[in-house]
């Protein structure tokens, strides 16, 4: 399988604040990726290094076999808060993208604009957030990359909105087949779109696979407290919490478990990635016996 | 990219060439009041000594017309033009996309960053050298027949707003802004720093820069006593200072100073029974008394056949300045930004 984007031992630092450390990834290409992880994880650097509006202090980043640059036709990006010139209309917004980018699909910017309801004569100062939302993504998908990265672009929207616009990102990536990373810190929103997910924490990954994988490869385990766990072999601990009775674990197994003192339970998507995420934030031994959560 | 150059940029374009056009319409209406004044008093075809008496009747004849108006105007304009082109045009060009974030979305598209800033300095650089060039040009040429008979067109003030010097201006007040709001990476703030910048550039350029530029010819000659010249002097401590009229039409004098026979500056101590209030005959003694002080005076001008000279000298430091600012914010967009 080709690669979106590789990192390695990628570091970003702005004067001795450290936004990045020392990540290492490997996002598939053909997949529309979910970015997950707490606030500080280092998403917004990581795809901002990706589309070459940052350049790394330390390590080394490729986006489609190539190190990135700003500019490039075949990466789409839309940023952060989605920003779009305030004093331009919708309309000039599209013939920007028409004179700035040679592979422009007017055609898809068009009917993108006409089916989310944007008047092109509109000033995009004078649009909602979800409005400029969608129009900020017209932009970047009519540019018709091969990767689209989108930087929390619905953090800011109403549930409303949020809806609509992952629903116009889906029939992007039905119709154009471009591979697309988005980063959120909210599991919810990637739920509904995304096949493959990347928990990423403090710059490192936690956890990355097909969504259906994970769905299929997590338990979460209860019964009678115990202090030392053996799972056996090909079996990893992710998370475990414990009362004075009972134990908690959540378990990470490719076979499925079948001892007969644990009651085993499927997890959801946001159960698994808040697992990793806690489970991240320290995993001494001596966490079995301080009875967390 | 031209087109979303001139998309972000036609507004403040059109108002400043509005601006200008008015001003230079203006010239235009004025232009046969101009030449019809310069025929009438005699100015016009005007030979040797005549001349003079003929320019100063066309001056006076243009005093109270709409043309000295315009005139005043167009100079006023061109030490404007520089300021507004680098508040208005220049410090928001950078400063603003990096302030609302339409940066993110404009580096997004197929173009890169240097080609992005490249275009946009070649249109709004090149657009406030033409503007400073148009008006200039119209200036000098309507102006001619009046710098001929003011003979002052060597004057600091009027210097800079002829020729090809203005064009120099706008185009580095416009890259001081660019740079300005690059770095400081806010539109208000850069508006302020350029602002400064900028006039702090005028009032250098005649004080510090250009006599520099003009190698400036030095002249020593005997203090003429029975000449024209002014005399300060304070009866307290003696002290004494000669104000000496220099008659030479057309040149810059820079500076004129009177000196002792060691060659430091002259400032007394006077005598007071020569010189003064409380000397008696102070009218005929005090002359004498200077003339036994061996005094020279040292007169520092340019000639003003160096008019052309110094306008491309002075034109070349500034368009090299504009070079150097272009070039380093055109690296410093690749490598250093964000």
């Amino acid at each position: 399988m080709t690669s979106a984007l590789v990192a390695d031992s990628l570091t970003k630092r702005y004067g001795r604040r450290t936004a990045l450390k020392d990540c290492t990834l490997d996002i598939p290409a053909g997949h529309v990726v979910g970015l997950v992880g707490p606030n500080g994880a280092g998403k917004s650097t990581l795809l901002q290094l990706a589309c070459g509006l940052l350049d790394p202090t330390a390590g080394r980043i490729e986006v489609l076999g190539t190190r990135p640059v700003s500019g490039s036709p075949r990466v789409g990006f839309v940023a952060q808060d989605t920003p779009v010139y305030a004093g331009l209309t919708v309309a000039d917004h599209l013939r920007m993208g028409a004179h700035l980018n040679p592979s422009w699909d007017a055609a898809l910017a068009e009917q993108r604009i006409a089916q989310v309801g944007l008047d092109p004569n509109q000033k995009a100062g004078k649009l909602s957030g979800g409005q400029r939302a969608q129009l900020a993504l017209t932009v970047a998908a009519a540019k018709r990359p091969n990767l689209l990265l989108l930087d929390e672009p619905v953090a800011a929207l109403d549930p409303l909105a949020r809806r609509t616009f992952l629903q116009g990102l889906m029939e992007l990536t039905a119709e154009q087949g471009m591979s697309i990373v988005m980063s959120s810190h909210l599991v919810a929103d990637l739920e509904r779109v995304c096949d493959y997910l990347i928990v990423l924490v403090a710059s490192q990954v936690r956890v990355a696979g097909d969504v259906d994988d994970l769905l299929a490869t997590h338990h979460r385990l209860v019964g009678q407290r115990r202090d030392t766990v053996d799972l056996g072999a090909g079996r990893a601990l992710v998370e475990q919490s414990h009362t004075d009775v009972q134990s908690t674990l959540v378990v990470r197994s490719t076979a499925p478990i079948v001892d007969p003192s644990w009651q085993v339970d499927q997890l959801d998507l946001e159960d698994i990635v808040l697992a990793y995420m806690s489970g991240a934030a320290g995993n001494g031994p001596d966490r079995v016996l301080e009875g967390q959560r | 990219m031209i087109w979303m150059t001139w998309r972000q940029f036609r507004t403040p374009a059109l108002t400043t060439g509005a601006l200008l056009l008015a001003l230079m319409g203006g010239l235009a209406l004025t232009w046969a009041e101009v030449t019809d004044l310069a025929t009438q008093t005699g100015y016009t075809g005007c030979q040797g000594d005549a001349c003079l008496a003929a320019g100063d009747a066309f001056l006076q004849a243009l005093q109270p017309g709409w043309a000295s108006e315009f005139h005043l105007a167009a100079i006023a304009a061109l030490y404007l033009l520089p300021a507004l082109v680098g508040i208005f045009w220049g410090a928001p060009l950078v400063a603003r996309e990096l302030e609302s974030g339409t940066y993110r979305m404009v580096f997004s598209q197929s173009v890169s960053r240097d080609r992005w800033l490249l275009v946009k300095l070649a249109v709004g650089g090149g657009a406030a050298a033409l503007g400073a060039g148009l008006l200039s040009l119209m200036l000098t040429r309507w102006a001619q027949p009046i710098d001929g008979a003011s003979a002052d067109r060597m004057n600091p003030l009027v210097f800079a707003a002829r020729g090809i010097v203005p064009v120099g201006y706008a185009a580095l007040a416009f890259m001081v802004g660019v740079t300005t709001g690059l770095l400081l990476r806010r539109t208000l703030a850069a508006m302020a720093v350029t602002l400064l910048v900028i006039v702090g550039l005028q009032i250098a350029a005649p004080f510090v820069v250009r006599p520099w530029l003009a190698q400036p010819v030095v002249t020593v000659s005997p203090l003429d006593v029975d000449g024209r010249y002014g005399i300060s002097m304070s009866p307290d401590t003696g002290r004494m200072t000669l104000q000496v009229e220099q008659d030479r039409r057309g040149d810059w004098v820079v500076s004129s100073t009177t000196i002792t026979s060691t060659g430091a500056e002259f400032n007394g101590p006077a005598d007071m029974t020569q010189c003064g209030p409380d000397a008696p005959r102070h009218r005929e003694t005090c002359p004498r008394w200077l003339e036994k002080q061996n005094l020279r005076q040292e007169v520092t001008y340019v000639p003003g056949s160096k008019f052309w000279t110094l306008q491309w000298r002075e034109f070349g430091v500034l368009f090299a300045l504009t070079a150097v600012l272009s070039l380093f914010s055109l690296w410093w967009i690749r490598r250093r930004l964000v």
